[in-house]
C-alpha cells in the first residue's frame, strides 16, 4: 500500500451509495439490443470509420418510447446518463448533456464505467495527464497542469514508475489499430471529464463525503446489529405521536411561509455566490450589518426565535427594549446563553456574576420572574452547572415573546429599521462577466479574524456601562467588571455612590453563591454593622436619597420580625416594586406617600 | 528508464549492479506487462470480448504473476541485506516503490475484470456493449507475453467451459495478490518519504509526434459551427504537416527518379 493522499484521506475510503449507478446500468444494457435498442451507425471520420455511434435525438427517442414518458424527461435522463459517464459525447466532449439532435454519442466500455467499488485514482490521473504530455507537449490545459503539478507534489515518490507506465500504456496503445486507438483514447478523455471535471462545471459524480464503511458490503449480522435495530424500534414506540394532518399543516405552512425565502426554491438576490461568484449577497447579510435586508427583517415577522437567532434582529430588539426599559430580560436571556454554551472553566464564575447582576434581591438588573422559579433557580445556583439557569430563561423567554415581542413589531424603531431595509436588484450577467468573477474570486476573511472581531466588539459594548437606565439611581452604579451584555447605555449620572446598599443586607441574608464561595470584590461589600446603622450610610442630600435609604431599614426590620422567606424579600426590596412605568431616563424620586404605601401593600400580601 | 547504474566499484558491487539491473529489467517487464493487461481489460464487456480475449487476458495476468513473484524475492532479499551501500539501497528502493504502485495497479485492474466477467458472461444471453471498438487485443496481448508474432497466441481458441473455472482461479489470484502486498509492507519498511526520483516532470515525448491520430482526435474535437481561432490554428498546423509530408514525398520521388 501506498501512501495515499493524506489530506483526503481520515480513513474514509469508500464513496457513498450512489443507487441510480446499478440503475443506470440496467438501462444502458437495455439499450445494446440489436433489435429493441438504440439505432448505431458508423461515424465517418477523414481516415476511417468507426461503428456504433448513435446520435442524440435516437437515445431521446428511446428513452421516452421505453419509459412512456414525455421528451423533456427523457432528455433529462439522458443527461444524467451522459453526465454519469455511460455515454460520452463525441464532438464537444467537454459538454456532459445530450442535444436532441443529430449530434454523436457513443456507449462507454464497461472498465470506465463509474461503478462503486473502486475509487478513482489520482495515480491513474496522473499516468493519463503524462500520456496525454507524451502524445502532444502543452496539451495540457490551465486546470490539468494545475493538477499535474500538485499530483506531482504529493505522488513524488512514484513519479518514476508514472512517467514509465505512461510510457508503456502509449507504447501498447500504438499496437492496436488506428480506430480502436482513436476509441480508447476518446473513452479514456471521456471518463476524465466526469470524474475530474473541469473547474466551473457541475459535477454528477458529486456524491459528498467518503464514508468509513463500504456501503457495498453486507453489514455482519452480529448480536449488536439486532440490539442496535431493537433499541430502534423501542424508542419509536416511545416516541410522542402527532396527528399527521396536525403534523402536515405545520409542514405546509413552514414551507408556505419560507418558500420564497429560500436560495434554492426561489430567486436568491442579488444573485447567488456560488454561482456567480459575486459576493455582494454575502456582504448584504453579514451578522452585523448596518441596514439589513427586506428579506432579513421580514423574516423577523415570523417567529420570535427567528429574530433572536439573526444578531441584526437581536440588536434591532435591544434597541426597542431600552427604549422600553425592560432591556435587562434580553441580557439576562443572552447571559443564560452565553452560560450554556460557555466553557465549562468559567462557569461558576458566570453563575455567580449572574447572580449578582439579575437574580439577587436589589439587583441592577433585576428580572421579573415568579416565586418559585427564582426559588429553584436560586437554589441551583449553590452548586452552578450548565443548566441550572434554564427554568428562569424559559420564562424570560415566553415573556419576552408574548410580550415585548408584540409591541416590538409595532414599535417605530421596526417600522423605522423595516422603512430602511433594503432590496437589492437582481444582477443579470454576461458570460464575460462571469468569467471575469470567477477569476477575481477572492477569499473571504478567515473565521478565526471574524470570531476576534465579534470578540472585541462584545468587550466594547460590555465596557460601555451596562447597567440597565430604569435602575440608575443614586444608589446604582454601574460596574464595568461585570462582562453583561446589554445595549449602550446613557453615561452614569454623575452624583451616584459606588456603593451598593442593598448588598449590605447580606448578614442578614446572604446570597447562595456567597456562602458556597467566597469572592466579590470589597468595594462593593458596604458591611452594616447593625440593622439600624442608616447613620453609617452616607447620606446624598436629597429626598429620594433618604427615603429609599430609610425604607431598607423599615423592611429589614420588618424581615426580621417575619422570618426570612425569599420572595418576600426579594418583592419588597426591588428597586422596581416602587418605579413607575418608566417613561423617563431618571427613576421618579419616591414621593413620601408612596413609601408609606408600601407597608401597607407588603401587609395586603 | 535513466536511472543511475554505479559502474565503479569491486566484484562484490558489480554482483551487486547485476542485482540492480535484473531488478530493474524485471520492473519494467512488469510495468509493460500491467499496461497491455489494462489496454485488454478496456475490452471486456464490449462488442469484441470472446472467449480468445479471455484467454489472453489470462495468459498476460499470469506472466504478471510470475514477474511479479520472482521480483518480490529478488527485491526482498536485496533490500533486507544490511551491507548494502546507500546508493544501491536508494536504486533497490525505486524500484520498490514502482513494484508496489504497479503491483497496486494490476490488482484493482484484477479485481474489475473479475467482476465483469461475471457481469458479461460469454454465454450469449448478456448482452455486450457496443463500444465502438472493432478489433480485439491480440497485438497487445502479443506485445505483454513478447511473442515475435501474433501467431503463436491466436493458435490457442479455449473451450467454453474454462470461463468458469478462469473465474474461480482469479478470485484466488486476486487474494494471493492482496497477500503479497501485506507481505511485502511487512517484510521491508521502505520510506517512501525518502524515496527521491530521477525523472523529469514532464515525460517527453516517445517518438515524432503521431500526426495522424492527432488529426483524428482534432477531428473528433471540432465544434460544430463554432469557428474560434482555437480550431483555424489547429487546421492550419495540419495543412502545414500535410504540405511538409507532401514536400517529402516528392524529394524522395525526384530521388528516386533521378538517381
Amino acid at each position: 500500500m501506498t501512501i495515499r493522499n493524506t489530506v483526503r484521506d481520515h480513513g474514509q475510503r469508500y464513496r457513498p451509495r450512489m443507487a441510480c449507478l446499478k440503475k443506470a446500468e440496467r438501462m444502458l444494457l437495455e439499450m445494446q439490443d440489436p433489435k429493441t435498442g438504440v439505432r448505431s451507425q458508423p461515424q465517418r471520420l477523414v481516415i476511417t470509420t468507426i461503428p456504433h455511434a448513435i446520435t442524440g435525438e435516437d437515445i431521446v427517442s428511446w428513452i421516452a418510447e421505453t419509459f412512456q414518458i414525455d421528451a423533456s424527461e427523457a432528455k433529462n435522463i439522458g443527461t444524467m446518463l451522459v453526465a454519469l459517464g455511460y455515454i460520452y459525447p463525441v464532438q464537444d466532449h467537454k459538454r456532459l448533456v445530450i442535444k436532441s439532435d443529430a449530434s454523436l454519442y457513443r456507449f462507454q466500455t464497461p472498465y470506465f464505467w463509474p461503478t462503486q467499488q473502486w475509487p478513482v485514482e489520482d495515480t491513474d490521473y496522473a499516468i493519463y495527464l503524462a500520456k496525454r504530455n507524451i502524445r502532444k507537449k502543452g496539451i495540457l490545459e490551465l486546470h490539468e497542469q494545475e493538477q499535474y503539478n500538485r499530483l506531482h507534489k504529493w505522488m513524488n515518490h512514484k513519479w518514476d514508475f508514472i512517467v514509465m507506465q505512461a510510457k508503456e500504456q502509449y507504447r501498447a496503445a500504438k499496437e492496436r489499430k488506428k480506430p480502436d486507438r482513436v476509441v480508447f483514447d476518446c473513452q479514456e478523455r471521456a471518463y476524465w471529464v466526469v470524474h475530474r471535471p473541469p473547474p466551473g462545471t457541475v459535477s454528477a459524480m458529486d456524491c459528498g463525503l467518503d464514508r468509513r464503511i463500504d456501503p457495498n458490503a453486507e453489514e455482519p449480522r452480529t448480536p449488536d446489529f439486532y440490539e442496535r435495530i431493537m433499541i430502534f424500534t423501542q424508542q419509536s414506540i416511545m416516541r410522542p405521536r402527532v396527528k399527521s394532518s396536525v403534523s402536515i399543516a405545520a409542514l405546509v405552512k413552514y414551507c408556505a411561509t419560507y418558500n420564497s425565502h429560500d436560495p434554492f426554491l426561489s430567486k436568491c438576490l442579488p444573485s447567488n455566490p456560488w454561482l456567480t461568484d459575486d459576493v455582494t449577497y454575502w456582504n448584504l447579510t453579514k451578522p452585523n450589518v448596518e441596514i439589513p435586508t427586506k428579506m432579513r427583517v421580514e423574516r423577523w415577522t415570523f417567529s420570535f426565535g427567528e429574530l433572536l437567532s439573526d444578531p441584526r434582529g437581536r440588536d434591532d430588539f435591544r434597541l426597542f427594549l431600552k427604549k422600553e426599559f425592560s432591556g435587562e430580560n434580553l441580557a439576562f436571556w443572552e447571559v443564560c446563553e452565553d452560560l450554556k454554551w460557555g466553557t465549562a472553566a468559567t462557569m461558576s464564575e458566570k453563575a455567580e456574576q449572574i447572580y449578582k447582576t439579575f437574580l439577587a434581591r436589589g439587583a441592577p438588573r433585576w428580572i421579573n420572574i415568579d416565586g418559585k422559579t427564582m426559588e429553584i433557580t436560586v437554589s441551583g445556583l449553590r452548586h452552578p452547572h450548565r443548566y441550572v439557569l434554564d427554568a428562569a430563561q424559559t420564562h424570560i423567554y415566553m415573556l419576552m415573546k408574548k410580550d415585548s415581542y408584540g409591541r416590538y413589531l409595532k414599535s417605530p424603531v421596526f417600522k423605522d429599521t423595516l422603512k430602511k431595509a433594503i432590496f437589492p436588484e437582481e444582477h443579470k450577467f454576461t458570460d464575460a462577466q462571469l468569467e471575469h468573477n470567477s477569476k477575481n474570486r477572492r477569499p473571504s476573511l478567515s473565521p478565526v479574524v471574524l470570531r476576534q472581531q465579534e470578540q472585541e466588539q462584545r468587550a466594547k459594548m460590555a465596557a460601555n456601562a451596562p447597567v440597565d437606565i430604569t435602575q440608575l439611581c443614586r444608589f446604582t452604579t454601574p460596574v464595568p467588571h461585570l462582562a453583561v451584555y446589554s445595549g449602550i447605555t446613557d453615561p452614569p449620572s454623575a452624583n451616584t455612590s459606588p456603593t451598593l446598599p442593598f448588598l449590605t443586607h447580606s448578614p442578614a441574608c446572604p446570597s447562595p453563591i456567597s456562602v458556597a464561595l467566597d469572592s466579590t470584590s470589597a468595594s462593593e461589600r458596604r458591611v452594616e454593622p447593625s440593622e439600624g446603622g442608616e447613620g453609617n450610610l452616607q447620606a446624598p442630600a436629597s429626598v429620594c436619597a433618604n427615603v429609599t435609604k430609610s425604607r431598607m431599614p423599615l423592611s429589614l426590620r420588618r424581615l426580621l420580625k417575619r422570618g426570612c422567606s425569599p420572595a418576600n424579600m426579594f418583592a419588597s426590596l426591588s428597586p422596581k416594586y416602587h418605579s413607575a412605568a418608566g417613561s423617563s431616563s431618571r427613576i421618579q424620586p419616591i414621593c413620601p406617600d408612596q413609601a408609606g404605601q408600601a407597608p401597607p401593600r407588603r401587609i395586603g400580601k | 528508464m535513466p536511472l543511475v547504474k554505479n559502474k565503479v566499484g569491486d566484484d562484490c558491487t558489480l554482483g551487486k549492479d547485476e542485482a540492480l539491473a535484473d531488478g530493474e529489467a524485471l520492473v519494467e517487464s512488469l510495468i509493460k506487462v500491467v499496461a497491455c493487461y489494462r489496454h485488454l481489460a478496456s475490452c471486456v464487456g464490449g462488442c469484441t470480448d470472446s472467449l480468445q480475449l479471455r484467454d489472453e487476458l489470462r495468459q498476460t495476468r499470469e506472466k504478471a504473476q510470475k514477474l511479479s513473484v520472482s521480483i518480490c524475492q529478488h527485491l526482498t532479499l536485496h533490500l533486507r541485506d544490511k551491507s548494502l551501500p546507500e546508493e544501491q539501497r536508494k536504486e533497490m528502493e525505486l524500484l520498490w516503490v514502482a513494484f508496489s504502485s504497479s503491483l497496486e495497479l494490476f490488482h484493482v485492474d484484477m479485481c474489475k475484470v473479475f467482476r465483469m466477467s461475471a457481469i458479461f458472461s460469454l454465454d450469449g444471453e448478456s448482452k455486450l456493449v457496443q463500444n465502438g471498438f472493432q478489433g480485439g487485443g491480440s497485438e497487445v496481448a502479443a506485445r505483454a507475453l513478447s511473442l515475435p508474432d501474433l501467431n503463436q497466441a491466436e493458435s490457442q481458441v479455449p473451450a467454453a467451459g474454462l470461463e468458469i473455472q478462469e473465474q474461480g482461479i482469479m478470485e484466488q489470484e486476486i487474494c494471493r495478490i492482496d497477500r503479497m502486498i501485506e507481505d511485502m509492507e511487512k517484510k521491508v519498511n521502505v520510506l517512501r518519504w525518502m524515496v527521491e526520483p530521477h525523472g523529469p516532470q514532464y515525460p517527453d515525448p516517445v517518438s515524432s509526434p503521431d500526426s495522424a491520430s492527432l488529426a483524428l482526435l482534432s477531428v473528433d474535437e471540432e465544434q460544430p459551427g463554432n469557428q474560434s481561432p482555437c480550431t483555424r490554428r489547429q487546421v492550419l498546423v495540419l495543412f502545414l504537416l500535410f504540405a511538409v509530408v507532401l514536400l517529402a514525398t516528392a524529394l524522395s520521388a525526384s530521388i528516386v527518379f533521378f538517381s
